[in-house]
């Protein structure tokens, strides 16, 4: 029996060992694991003209233009945190999720004017999720606009899935 | 639907592994199970024998 | 100290008197039809549900029906590790036969699941976000779960002696499951372009109760059917390992008395 009891003390402090290193290391490495900056860490620490970064934010409303040129669009949008924002220059085609008020992350530099020209545009989406009715009913209640940030709450949107497609089955002609 | 190659690829991927996760472990289950039972049954009677014996 | 060995013990015991191998194949046999036919009906029924009934989402229109698969697939690589980490240490601590089996067939079922995970991942990403892979955070930590598969199953098989295999792999799963606090937190912690969790212990869903109850029948039936396989697979594996110490000792009986140790995992107990 203190063979095994001693085996578990072991066992133990090595796992705890081993948490603690890990912990340590992540915490020093945290800067390097981050996917992406936001707009103010980049103005507060601007990183080298050549360097790649990725900036991450929310897409400002009212921002967004997009010229043609050829085959490819050229876009030009600002990106915010909420204290902050840059300016982004994409040349090529947005990903479907693209829209004011959605979360994007940038991959690309910062040129020497302070605006960000981005090779890649990738979108990230939150981890709300919603039927069509849904955001419409919101939208039409204007309790939530999708350009200015997240939707409220899910407890105070769920009650209204019935209603939303009850309301669709009686007036079809809303329907497409 | 939109995104249909994307779906169908997941979930077929989904379904298939489970399938072959689940038929092989079945197969498995049932040939261990014969092969046991074929060596079980005549060490028992093998024993048996050998005490009625003398 | 003192409260310490009477742990140890009791813990052992429990195990030993629930978990022998013979009293696992009885038992096992008894609960399979009940984790085999749920897991058919629930993943059937929630298969159904998420891909025809539930609703699209708003803006990711169909593509969220991915996350019926994913999420669970998700779910299962962390929780199989969870479940190879605690064999790991019935193995290390107690020596028990039964961990150890139950280490060897946890390992490919676990690394399927998590490629599941990784490739339904990908495949959602790829019309979402606009690529297949990014080396954030969630993603890269994962990625490293399928690799502690990976050489858990190399490492288990990896020895002629199969019980220094059982050592050596029961480190492996233990250092290991350092790795599911960061998959977990990840989302928090850092950054990353993969979304928090819409399923916690501490908020509601933010997800709408349409989706969540689809979610939650396919998480519940994959569960089953994980569990179902690996109850087949290891009742497999206590009987073939059966059948290896049987052949053993009826070897040892006709030729000579002393090669009758190799094949030994301490299951012979269990035909006697």
């Amino acid at each position: 029996m203190t063979r095994k009891s001693r085996r578990l003390w072991l066992v133990g402090g090595c796992l705890i060992g081993l948490g603690t290193a890990t912990a340590l290391t992540l915490s020093a490495f945290s800067s390097n694991i981050v996917f992406f900056m936001a707009p103010s860490q980049v103005h507060a620490h601007p990183p080298a003209a050549d360097r790649t970064i990725r900036l991450g934010g929310m897409v400002v409303a009212g921002s967004v233009r997009q010229q043609k040129n050829g085959d490819t669009p050229t876009n030009q949008f600002d990106v915010t945190d909420g204290q902050d924002a840059v300016t982004v220059h994409y040349e090529g085609i947005l990903p479907d999720l693209f829209r004011e008020g959605q979360s994007v992350v940038a991959i690309g530099s910062v040129l020497a004017d302070g605006s960000f020209r981005a090779s890649e545009v990738l979108a990230k989406h939150d981890e709300t999720y919603m039927p069509k009715e849904v955001a419409e009913a919101l939208r039409r209640s204007g309790k939530w606009d999708p350009r200015y940030g997240k939707p409220p709450d899910a407890a105070s949107w769920n009650s209204m899935t019935k209603t939303a497609t009850s309301q669709d089955k009686a007036a079809p002609q809303h329907g497409s | 639907m939109t995104h249909l190659p994307y779906i169908v690829a997941a979930y077929g991927m989904t379904i298939g592994l489970a399938v072959i996760l689940g038929t092989g472990a079945a197969l498995r289950l049932r040939r261990a199970r014969a092969r046991l039972a074929a060596i079980e049954r005549p060490s028992r009677a093998e024993r048996a024998g050998g005490v009625s014996a003398p | 100290m003192n409260a310490t060995p009477s742990l140890a013990a009791r813990t052992g015991t429990f195990f030993h008197r629930y978990a022998n191998p013979g009293r696992f194949l009885r038992l096992g046999a008894r609960l399979q039809p009940w984790l085999t036919w749920p897991a058919i009906g629930l993943s059937v029924a929630g298969i159904v549900w998420g891909l025809f009934l539930s609703p699209a989402d708003w803006q990711q229109g169909d593509s969220v029906r991915i996350m019926y698969v994913h999420v669970p697939a998700a779910w299962l690589a962390s929780s199989g590790y969870m479940g190879l980490a605690v064999c790991s240490l019935l193995s290390l601590v107690w020596r028990h036969p039964l961990a150890d089996l139950a280490a060897v067939e946890i390992g490919p079922v676990g690394a399927s699941v998590t490629a599941i995970c990784l490739a339904t991942g990908s495949l959602w990403g790829k019309p979402m976000w606009g690529t297949w892979w990014v080396w954030d955070a969630r993603l890269t930590s994962v990625l490293v779960l399928f690799f502690l598969y990976l050489g858990h199953i190399a490492l288990i098989r990896a020895f002629d002696e199969p019980q220094r295999g059982y050592r050596a792999a029961a480190i492996l799963g233990l250092a290991g499951a350092v790795d599911l606090p960061i998959i977990k937190f990840s989302v928090q912690w850092w950054n990353t372009l993969h979304q928090p969790d819409s399923i916690t212990l501490t908020a509601a869903p933010t997800m709408s109760t349409d989706m969540l109850w689809p979610l939650l029948v396919c998480t519940i039936g994959f569960t089953f059917g994980f569990a179902a396989i690996l109850v087949a697979r290891l009742r497999a594996a206590v009987m073939e390992s059966r059948v290896r110490t049987a052949l053993a000792m009826r070897r040892g009986r006709t030729e000579t008395q002393d090669d009758a140790q190799d094949s030994g995992p301490d299951l012979s107990g269990a035909v006697a």
